[in-house]
């Protein structure tokens, strides 16, 4: 195996752990299955395109053509998109969460509410974008480093370690500060939060929009690799899914062996020539499937059995 | 006897009520080669009137039979484009009621409902194109491909739980969709199996009495469908997996007195993947083809929506779904993307607002109003009613309820008439002309009721000693003693009884 291939299950696995993290978090504090991540997705992406199309000319005339106007360049597309996405979860928070928390069926409700949001939005943005895919600015540059024989692209690179770093940061948040600490009593056990004066209310909405930042996140580090367009979110969503679940509903750990595991399985698959790019899906779920066979409760099931 | 007029007012539900005339005994049509009748006619007695009447206990198979028959009389008269639109509906809401049946009665929440129709449908399709099956055929191979496709996916339901399931068949439905679109014998036509032989002649189709005769199919299989939801969600089967229905205490319930409810699970979902087959079959002959968008992700969240705004695990919900969606998704084709925006709009509206879809909507609504005639019951006690809530729901005289009523406003006025003036006033003069205020005191006195009322007893004859006692107000029983207190003037025992019955008053 070379180089390249390792780097691009890592690009992978970092967008998909991006997603799945998200999901998985948002699961075992809010209890509630995300459809909507998709959207948030979708929506980061054109955010940060027409951000970027907008403030493009007052940099190019601040800075001209230096590093700095890059840097800013990409400053804008990352705050436009982690602000965008933490919106839609205000938007999820305030159609999804808040009317129906506490009424019955409120896990099925939440998940058919946010899977209506996503196909009305994946929709209108057809409706006023057009189906056209766009490109955002290439926030890391164009070109690669050459490292032992193998070629690394900047944006793989660049996605990487914005995606290590965003959730590095997202983790020490969750770990350290005292919103954090809730968070975690909460997916620990929601009713014991609660008996202990967490409110589930007030919770909720940050996880709601750090979740949706964590979208908006993959959106704007995705995007330097593909275009953004209104379908765009719905593999993202998709593979987020899978991987939650192949990493067991609300295990943060068994999110990332996850993503990991299905970023090298996809890199495999796709660089093998009697497979091929067309079945990489396939073999995804197959492989999920047989995971899952094995172990009904996925990889944090496993990290669970371990722990008890 | 004149004849009464009487008005609607309460809050009893209205109910259809036929008159029998009391002296022919009931004929009670079954259903043939059943014990089950056809209509829920239950026999009382009208409460006010005691005429005898017959109230029709279950009204939702008259709303069914009105639907049902609305759509098949209707259809007919209607363009070339809708004909096909109450077929599409009539296929849609048969898979959807066998979907029910699978995530309702069964509760296994399998995604692959769709992935079963088109399994079996392309291999009904493929036997009879590239075999020479001939289609009636196809509907014995299509329930047979259903079943083996069921018996594969049903293997892993008991073993995963809710979410991980329903990925598991997402998952199976995309992998179908590879594997026919890379098959190298479809290529040329992307993956779609065209030239299907069907129940409609080849020179019909797309024509008008090719549509008819397809909507009369697809009616047909609507019809079947509902019936295969009646003897699975209705019998013996749908009773044993309702026990288990509600949590993991009900699922060890069953276990405990011996309900076998996985196997129970295994059948409906073996039942209805038959079911679903037949389905697929049919739809390859309707369209005269198959193709791989029947495995595609937008199809099925279509026919999920159109369960969801109908409200889960109902067969009525399934089909009302189906025929909101429908209408909109087919029947107003000009409005185009606008469609599935308003197709998710109504979808997030009617999950916000409703527990359980439309088809549980009218239900909510009367709880929400039975909850809301409670809370203003209990606002009226607060204000003065005299029954709790409760408890006024169960006196039959609701004449007392505001005979109650009404005394408790009025003591609550008296008491704020008792003054010390007034007490000076009786004392001074127990009979004769009194103040407004002590009259209507003593008036309220004077109504009071027998029991616990209190009498003054001459204790000699001839001699003015006086003492206070209190009825009893039962017939035998003789009235008791209230205290040793003697009096040796009239005026001044009417003044202590007065005063007792002050003390009562301001104590209540």
């Amino acid at each position: 195996m070379d180089l390249g291939l390792v780097v691009y299950a890592l690009n992978l696995a970092a967008i998909y752990a991006l997603m799945a993290i998200g999901i998985s978090i948002l699961w075992s504090s809010v209890g509630m299955i995300n459809m909507a991540h998709g959207a948030t997705f979708a929506v980061s992406g054109y955010a940060a395109w027409i951000v970027t199309g907008a403030v493009k000319p007052a940099i190019v005339a601040a800075f001209g053509k230096t590093a700095l106007a890059s840097a800013v360049m990409a400053g804008a597309l990352v705050g436009s998109a982690l602000v965008a996405g933490a919106l839609c979860g205000i938007v999820i928070y305030a159609l999804a969460f808040l009317p129906i928390h506490d009424k019955p069926n409120y896990s099925v409700r939440a998940l058919i509410i946010t899977l209506a949001l996503n196909i009305g939005t994946v929709q209108g943005l057809l409706y006023f974008f057009g189906p056209r895919n766009q490109g955002l600015p290439k926030i890391f540059g164009f070109g690669r480093w050459e490292i032992w024989g193998a070629k690394i692209r900047y944006d793989q690179a660049g996605a990487i370690i914005g995606a290590a770093v965003i959730m590095s940061l997202t983790l020490a948040w969750l770990r350290y500060s005292r919103r954090g600490l809730e968070v975690r009593a909460m997916m620990q056990n929601a009713e014991g939060a609660a008996y202990s004066g967490i409110s589930r209310q007030v919770t909720a909405l940050p996880i709601l929009m750090l979740t949706g930042a964590l979208a908006g996140m993959a959106a704007a580090l995705l995007s330097q690799t593909i275009f953004v367009s209104p379908t765009s979110g719905v593999v993202p969503l998709m593979k987020g899914l899978t991987i939650a679940l192949l990493g067991g509903l609300g295990s943060v750990p068994g999110a990332m062996i996850g993503a990991l595991l299905i970023g090298f399985l996809e890199a495999i698959v796709g660089a093998l020539p009697f497979l091929g790019q067309r079945y990489v899906m396939s073999a995804t779920f197959g492989f999920i499937i047989l995971v899952l066979i094995i172990r009904p409760r996925g990889i944090g099931g496993l990290l669970d059995d371990t722990r008890e | 006897m004149m004849k009464q007029k009487y008005y609607k007012v309460g809050r009893r539900a209205w109910e259809i009520k036929a008159k029998p005339d009391g002296l022919t005994e009931r004929q009670r049509a079954r259903v043939p080669f059943t014990r089950r009748h056809w209509f829920k006619w239950r026999d009382s007695h009208n409460p006010k009137t005691l005429e005898r009447e017959r109230v029709l206990a279950d009204k939702k198979p008259l709303w069914w039979f009105i639907g049902l028959t609305l759509l098949l009389v209707i259809t007919p008269f209607l363009p070339n484009s809708m004909i096909s639109v109450a077929s599409i509906f009539c296929i849609y809401a048969a898979i959807n009621v066998l979907w029910t049946l699978i995530v309702g009665t069964a509760g296994i929440f399998s995604l692959a409902t769709l992935a079963v129709v088109g399994v079996a449908g392309y291999f009904a399709a493929a036997a009879n194109v590239y075999f020479g099956v001939p289609w009636p055929l196809m509907f014995v191979i299509g329930p047979i491909v259903g079943l083996i496709a069921g018996a594969i996916l049903a293997a892993p339901s008991s073993r995963l739980d809710g979410l991980y399931y329903a990925l598991l068949t997402m998952g199976v439905a995309e992998i179908c969709r590879v594997f026919v679109v890379q098959l190298r014998a479809l290529t040329s036509t992307n993956g779609a199996i065209t030239q299907v032989d069907s129940f409609i002649p080849e020179a019909w189709f797309l024509q008008r009495p090719g549509l008819l005769l397809g909507f009369v199919g697809a009616f047909c299989l609507l019809l079947g469908a509902l019936l295969v939801w009646r003897f699975v969600n209705s019998e013996r089967l749908g009773l044993l997996l309702r026990a288990a229905r509600g949590s993991r205490e009900d699922e060890s319930f069953c276990e405990a007195v011996g309900i076998d409810f996985r196997r129970a699970r295994l059948q409906v979902f073996l039942i209805s993947s038959a079911a679903l087959g037949v389905v697929g079959a049919f739809y390859a002959m309707y369209y005269r083809s198959i193709s791989p968008t029947i495995f595609s992700l937008d199809q099925l969240l279509l026919l999920f929506s159109m369960m969801v705004i109908g409200g889960l695990g109902r067969a009525e919900g399934a089909v009302i779904g189906a025929a909101i969606v429908t209408i909109i998704d087919k029947g107003m084709l000009e409005l185009g993307p606008l469609r599935i925006i308003l197709v998710a709009a109504i979808m997030l509206v009617v999950t916000i607002v409703a527990r359980e879809g439309i088809a549980g909507a009218r239900e909510q609504f009367r709880d929400f109003r039975k909850r809301k005639a409670g809370e203003r019951r209990a606002l009226r006690t607060n204000k003065g009613g005299e029954a709790m809530p409760e408890e006024a729901v169960d006196v039959l005289d609701k004449q007392e309820l505001y005979y109650r009523r009404f005394n408790k406003r009025l003591r609550t006025r008296l008491k704020l008439l008792i003054t010390p003036e007034l007490l000076a006033e009786h004392k001074n003069d127990p009979l004769g002309h009194h103040s407004d205020a002590l009259s209507r005191v003593l008036n309220y006195f004077r109504r009071g009721e027998m029991a616990d009322k209190y009498v003054i007893m001459r204790l000699k004859n001839g001699e003015e000693i006086f003492c206070i006692m209190a009825v009893s107000g039962v017939r035998g029983m003789p009235p008791r003693v209230v205290d040793d207190k003697q009096y040796d003037a009239l005026n001044d025992a009417y003044h202590a009884v007065f005063l007792l019955r002050v003390n009562d008053l301001l104590e209540s």
